[in-house]
């Protein structure tokens, strides 16, 4: 396959190499043998099959020419200095191909007629696959499953895991009757990691699934010809040289070289990006496969034109075509890792760096102290199990699908569940113009008559034409433009809207009639009124469309011809211009003021048409006149010059507005677009890319009457790029082009064009977001920090290139999805700040049972508790929190400096809140002991006697004694007051997380009604732990006493209190030392 | 050279998929007019990177990437080393952890009044807790109750394995005997507790704060056990005693006047392995008169009643369990978790 790639790579361009010594690709003999095939259409039928297996020959032939010189290569290259030897091979390769060419033309003569037999037809699939672009390599399931399952702290607490069962193993060793705490431990741990895995797996999967659903395709259908028969086949079994017959409105097959074609206009769009219609013919018009017209590419469609048809054969199938090519060029991309997933990789270094050295250090301390060296095994895996947050990064997820699932009600569709936030801290938009920024429909835009220019309604629905309809050549033109079109609507559609409705006719030719049926009503009626007599279509010698009609005044006996076509073809032929109804001469200054209109329009990027029309005189054409197209029996010339009408595919109505969002929310949007640089200019200047007071270079030496060089570039606020330019640009001067220009237009440019500007914004540290529709956009697409592929445009390449897909093809809907994925960091933000508070209250129980000597405070098992069972609806919670501020109108986030997990966020809950915590979990536990009958001063370096089995008459502060089991018990209601204590704390870090800045009163106790949920699952849960399961020893919970629940409340206030202090400090004292060390 | 070049174009693409690109460009000639140089171009990029030409695709993508790594990552290591060392003391700035030396002394100061208030707050929580617990009753003894039992001699093991003729072997067990028992010794209770009425409690009405007085419990009570007579308490002549008490619990008390008796047998196997046993007192009680118990501080010399068990018919040279329960109203020894509540198990191994 790498092979066969090669040939037709090498068949197509090696433009780099020496020109070969004759028309190459698309020979022009090959259309006269076409032609003379036509007329001897026997011809065939003598020895198709000797020739045809020839044809085959020579194709693998070239093939493993092909795979030896790739061979060669491999071997050549590893000298260095090859280059002339490449050069000669590429040649060489090059003269095969000549040889190729030459037969195929032969071969080919034979089998137009008869195609391809069956079986040959089911060999070539077999040898070359089936006419389908392989889908991107999927990771195989068990693998995305067995990244979850050691990603983040797994892999910490798999450590954890394997150590508690070796410390079980060694006490075994020592000890048969060892206590089984250690296996319970690691397999709690085990088990912990395998769930969250799953359940991470699980939430991955699910929305991968949406997508798998949204992808599927219905099976497309070709017309071949083969075992000298029609058949329709479905077009993933074309093979090349397949003889297919395509007609109006299908979408091509595959790669496929014209034999005879008829009016054929294909819309290439979805390939370069250009929205206008391109002829096709048999004809060998350029040295490039793109340009030439004899030339359709697969996935491209063949516009709805009247009484297209065309016959072709299949070139190249599946991967080896041009579409194919760039879609393996997509998946060739590698994939980034996305902000957020460099976030939460920051944070779990963080976290995990604390937690192992934490946890080493007391390794070493224990040891120091003379612990058994399993104990302090045991300790350390305690530490480790305290500072990790087990629960947090399936919470993520979960906060992160939340959000996905909020912005899919508002049409973005998520692929990939991190690119929820990605789109967030975007910091520039590169958006293809086609269908994105644009409707990817032509419509007319200005109208020039009465030496006046009008604006027409481009918008969607294009209802409110509101220009001056009163003038008397209106009248005229508008009977023109109804007239001299030849594009119908389709039957039967008479309640769908205007604009909706499907046209025969190609894009211009749809745009004047959907324009004129807007205006004028019913445009049908209208022409069968004025019942066309003759008519000479366009083609592009003459320039122009012409139609001679009987009018519809009873009357008028006259004729009416009307013309329209290239606006300086349609002026030569006038010598009178109708000026408000009235026609008066065509003289120099109208002729002036029809060029600035003219090139004003032009400038616009608009297409311009002009028309005229003329009454032809009663006794020259009577009634019973016979026209004539072919001899034009009529006259041509000395017409009326009526008016200028231009047409744009106009942008999207809700695209300036979504524009200056972005403006306003620090982002900068760059088109990117492969269509000329004036339409490309032109768009970009209506939807604000390039807003309406700067000015390019270009158009400072222009106004200033000065040469391009000699303008200082540093006035210029926009740049328009082509790819020409780009070309020779080195990545510096492009990295400099990017960091000037905040306004920048990229026309003309190739879809590795579009990859090489990705990467250029890449390198200024700026998360990049493409949107595009096109094949062409696909490798761009992959490349991005986020890809947004529209789905209604969309092509599979570029939906299957995306993260993001927005349904309703509104660019607008790119703003939500910002919005969506700043309010999200923020609030995965306060996720974190919540977990991670936490943790100092896990971890210190352990630090102080160590260092001095308490009973336990709290067991492993019941912190697994807290962070899988307590936190996890709160922390989700907060994912439903409102924004603070207006975050729109902020700038993005920088890659490297706003971190998610900032120095900040970690002091502040790890020492600040955390600590707080500790000293309230401390009390509640204190007074659990002290109330039993062991005060704090006793239960200092207890520990040896504490857990002692043996000694089961221990004293406590009044004289009591107390076997071991009983204080196991008692150590059992610590872990639960202990839990509880900070549980109850934990409500007040979840309320005052609900904000950074404002006070928690501005925000709204109540406006986020999840929270509350989250407070009560959390009461409930420990309820539950402590009443439901406090007779199961194995889980180390008590019933705790009603009063111990209350114990750490006014901790909590405390907290509140304190931490409304900070926010109001911060409000008070922006950029104080307090602010800079405080703000998280 | 190589990554200069790799990031000249499209740095992420696999080497794999260069010929494709070629196609690319190719596909773009109508953009990039200069052919020449494209050709140039293409032919560096195809020098350098034709050693890694290969068929397979995805070899190539892997052993790219590890080649493109390999090379830099020892400069990287340096490079970060000297970050962090620059991190931990910039001597330009003079700046450690990125914190000047005002900076630090300003975070000093505030985290020692922030830690110095959290510290103000959480003693006056501790304080204002403490007062309400009261220092002579514990404010709950659920957890306490019911008794625990334990018995003496106990070092650290409840195996109790002594060869008669080798006084070594038992030496230990007598020293901890005698030792525990001084506190029992008939002057010392004498002078300090009295002689209060038996088989009834001994209520000491009044305030909680005043000190209570507490029963005598003579060492001579233990009779055979007490020492007096037998100095190796039967250990020399392989009839161990063993001592019992209950565990003090503060306010228990018997239910219905009944005392605690105790009682012991063999746990497991022949009962006829054990064929007497004197307890002393004879009774086999705890008296009443000994509860309840009113606390370490103001019950300053009270001392638990015992139960000596003496084995005087034990089988010798086999390992005896030996199960020792209290049996009264209100007394659990059945608890399965907790093996001490309310009984003791312990081994006799008496080898003669």
């Amino acid at each position: 396959m790498a092979g066969g790639a090669h040939r037709g790579g090498g068949r197509w361009g090696a433009p780099h190499s020496p020109a070969p010594p004759g028309p190459r690709g698309c020979p022009v003999p090959l259309k006269a043998a076409a032609q003379s095939l036509c007329r001897k259409p026997t011809w065939g039928q003598y020895c198709t099959l000797l020739l045809f297996q020839r044809k085959l020959e020579i194709y693998s032939v070239e093939h493993h020419a092909a795979t030896d010189i790739k061979k060669k290569e491999g071997r050549d290259g590893k000298k260095d200095n090859d280059l002339e030897l490449k050069r000669n091979q590429q040649k060489e390769e090059l003269k095969k191909e000549l040889d190729l060419d030459v037969s195929l033309q032969f071969a080919f003569v034979l089998f137009v007629f008869q195609g391809l037999s069956s079986t040959r037809a089911a060999e070539l699939l077999a040898q070359n696959g089936p006419n389908a672009l392989t889908p991107p390599k999927q990771t195989p399931e068990i693998i995305k499953f067995l990244k979850q399952m050691v990603g983040g702290f797994s892999i910490l607490l798999w450590v954890g895991a394997v150590l508690c069962w070796i410390a079980f193993g060694i006490q075994y060793v020592s000890n048969p009757s060892a206590s089984l705490d250690s296996v319970y431990l690691g397999t709690v741990l085990a088990v912990v990691v395998i769930l969250t895995g799953i359940f991470a797996y699980y939430q991955e999967a699910k929305s991968t699934n949406i997508m798998a659903s949204f992808c599927k395709m219905i099976p497309q259908q070709a017309v071949v010809i083969r075992d000298s028969e029609k058949k329709v086949i479905p077009a993933e079994q074309l093979v090349v040289g397949d003889i297919v017959e395509i007609k109006g409105g299908d979408q091509i097959p595959a790669d496929i070289r014209l034999l005879s074609a008829q009016g054929c206009k294909v819309d290439n769009s979805s390939l370069t990006g250009e929205s206008e219609p391109q002829s096709r013919s048999s004809e060998f018009t350029h040295e490039n496969p793109l340009e030439t017209k004899n030339i359709t590419f697969y996935s491209t469609t063949c516009q709805r034109v009247f009484r297209c048809t065309a016959t072709g054969m299949v070139i190249n199938t599946g991967d080896r075509t041009i579409i194919g090519r760039i879609a393996s060029l997509a998946s060739g991309v590698g994939n980034e890792k996305t902000p957020i997933a460099i976030e939460i990789e920051h944070f779990v270094h963080i976290v995990a760096g604390v937690a192992v050295s934490v946890g080493i250090l007391f390794f070493i301390i224990a040891v120091c102290m003379k612990y058994h060296v399993l104990d302090a095994i045991i300790f350390l895996i305690a530490i480790i199990v305290a500072n990790v947050p087990e629960g947090l990064l399936a919470t993520v997820t979960v906060a992160l699908s939340l959000t996905a699932k909020r912005m899919a009600k508002k049409n973005c569709l998520v692929k990939n569940l991190e690119a929820v936030e990605t789109l967030g801290s975007t910091s520039i938009i590169c958006s293809d113009k086609t269908g994105t920024l644009t409707q990817n429909r032509m419509t007319v835009a200005h109208l020039w008559f009465d030496n006046q220019i009008f604006v027409a309604d481009t918008s969607e629905d294009n209802l409110n034409q509101g220009f001056d309809q009163s003038s008397g050549t209106w009248t005229s033109l508008s009977k023109i433009i109804a007239l001299c079109n030849r594009a119908e609507f389709k039957p039967g559609q008479e309640s769908v809207p205007i604009m909706k409705r499907v046209v025969v006719g190609d894009a211009s030719e749809t745009a004047l009639l959907k324009f004129s049926e807007v205006i004028l009503g019913d445009v049908m009626e209208i022409r069968k009124r004025n019942h066309k007599v003759v008519e000479i279509p366009f083609n592009s010698t003459n320039k122009f469309q012409l139609s001679i009609h009987q009018t519809e005044d009873p009357n008028d006996k006259r004729f009416l011809l009307v013309m329209k076509g290239a606006p300086e073809r349609i002026l030569e032929k006038c010598s009178t211009i109708m000026i408000n109804g009235k026609e008066q001469p065509l003289d120099k200054s109208m002729a002036q003021a029809f060029h600035t209109a003219y090139m004003e329009l032009g400038g616009l990027g608009e297409r311009v048409l002009g028309f005229c029309h003329f009454y032809l005189p009663a006794d020259e054409f009577p009634e019973t006149y016979s026209f004539d197209s072919e001899s034009m029996n009529f006259p041509t010339s000395n017409l009326c010059f009526v008016g200028l009408l231009s047409m744009i595919d106009p942008p999207r109505s809700t695209v300036p507005d979504a524009v200056t969002k972005c403006r306003s929310a620090g982002i900068k949007v760059i088109m990117v677009t492969g269509d000329h640089p004036i339409t490309a200019k032109a768009i970009a200047k209506s939807v604000g890319i390039i807003s309406a007071n700067s000015e390019t270079v270009e158009d400072i030496a222009k106004r200033c009457n000065i040469a391009v060089e000699q303008v200082n570039k540093r006035d210029a606020k926009a740049a328009v790029v082509t790819g020409m330019e780009l070309k020779d640009m080195s990545p510096e001067q492009l990295d400099e082009l990017l960091a000037n220009y905040p306004e920048i237009v990229f026309a003309r440019t190739s879809p590795q064009q579009k990859l090489i500007i990705v990467e250029g914004c890449q390198r200024q540290d700026a998360v990049v977001a493409v949107t595009g529709d096109g094949v062409n956009d696909s490798p761009a697409l992959k490349k991005a920090d986020i890809g947004v592929a529209m789905g209604i445009t969309g092509s599979d390449a570029a939906k299957n290139a995306a993260d993001m897909i927005l349904l309703d093809d509104n660019f607008s809907s790119i703003v939500t999805g910002v919005e969506e994925g700043r309010l999200i960091f923020d609030n995965l933000k306060k996720t974190i700040a919540y977990t991670l508070t936490k943790n100092i209250a896990e971890l210190c129980p352990f630090l102080i049972y160590i260092i001095l000597g308490l009973p336990l405070p709290i067991g492993t098992i019941t912190l697994l508790f807290i962070d899988l069972g307590t936190d996890i609806i709160p922390s989700i919670a907060l994912a439903y929190e409102k924004a603070e501020s207006d975050i729109m109108n902020r700038k993005p986030r920088h890659k490297k400096k706003d971190r998610l997990v900032n120095q900040q966020l970690a002091v502040y809950s790890y020492l600040h809140i955390g600590l707080m915590q500790a000293l309230g979990a401390f009390l509640v536990y204190f007074t659990v002991y002290a109330q039993q009958g062991f005060r704090p001063t006793s239960l200092f370096h207890l520990r040896i006697a504490w857990d002692s089995d043996h000694l089961n008459d221990l004293e406590d502060n009044y004289g009591q004694e107390w076997t071991s089991y009983q204080r196991q018990y008692l150590e059992w209601t610590g872990y639960t007051a202990f839990f509880v204590g900070i549980m109850v704390q934990q409500i007040a870090d979840l309320i005052i997380r609900k904000t950074r800045k404002n006070s928690i009163f501005k925000q709204g106790l109540f406006r986020n009604k999840v929270i509350w949920v989250g407070i009560a699952s959390q009461i409930i849960v420990a309820l539950l732990l402590s009443y439901g399961l406090g007779s199961i020893t194995a889980l180390n919970f008590t019933m705790l006493k009603a009063q111990y629940w209350f114990v750490a409340v006014p901790h909590a206030i405390l907290i509140w209190v304190y931490d409304e202090m900070r926010k109001l400090f911060i409000r008070l004292y922006p950029g104080s030392w307090w602010d800079k060390n405080m703000y998280y | 050279m190589r990554r200069q070049l790799r990031s000249r174009r499209a740095p992420a693409f696999p080497y794999g998929s260069r010929y494709r690109l070629d196609d690319q460009d190719e596909v773009n000639q109508n953009y990039l007019a200069d052919e020449e140089e494209e050709a140039e171009e293409e032919a560096q990029m195809m020098m350098a990177s034709n050693s890694e030409e290969e068929k397979e695709e995805e070899e190539e993508e892997e052993k790219e990437e590890e080649e493109g790594q390999g090379q830099p990552t020892g400069n990287a290591w340096w490079h970060k080393l000297q970050v962090i060392n620059e991190y931990l003391w910039d001597p330009e700035r003079r700046m450690s952890l990125a914190r000047t030396g005002q900076s630090w002394s300003l975070i000093l100061v505030i985290y020692f009044f922030f830690y110095a208030s959290l510290a103000a707050v959480i003693t006056l929580f501790m304080y204002s807790l403490f007062l309400a617990i009261s220092p002579y009753m514990p404010t709950f003894t659920e957890r306490v109750k019911p008794p625990g039992v334990m018995i003496r001699p106990f070092a650290h093991s409840l195996n109790f394995n002594f060869n008669v003729s080798e006084p070594d072997t038992w030496q230990h067990y007598v020293i901890s005997l005698n030792g525990f028992l001084q506190g029992y010794n008939d002057s010392l209770q004498e002078e300090m507790n009295v002689d209060c009425p038996p088989g009834q409690y001994f209520i000491q009405d009044g305030d909680e704060d005043e000190d209570k007085k507490a029963c005598q419990f003579k060492r001579s009570f233990l009779k055979n056990c007490s020492g007096l007579e037998d100095p190796t308490f039967g250990y020399s002549t392989g009839q161990p005693c063993i001592l019992l008490k209950m565990n003090r619990i503060v306010g228990f008390r018997p239910e219905l006047g009944d005392p605690v008796k105790v009682s012991c047998k063999v746990q497991r196997g022949d009962e006829n392995d054990i064929r007497s046993i004197n307890y002393y007192p004879e009774s086999a009680s705890f008296d009443l008169r000994y509860y309840p118990y009113y606390g370490k501080l103001t019950h300053v010399n009270y001392t638990s009643p015992l139960v000596a068990m003496h084995f005087t018919d034990v089988v010798k040279n086999q390992v005896v369990p030996v199960q020792c329960q209290l049996k009264g109203k209100g007394i659990i020894n059945d608890v399965i978790n907790d093996r001490f509540v309310g009984r003791i198990i312990f081994t006799l191994n008496i080898e003669t």
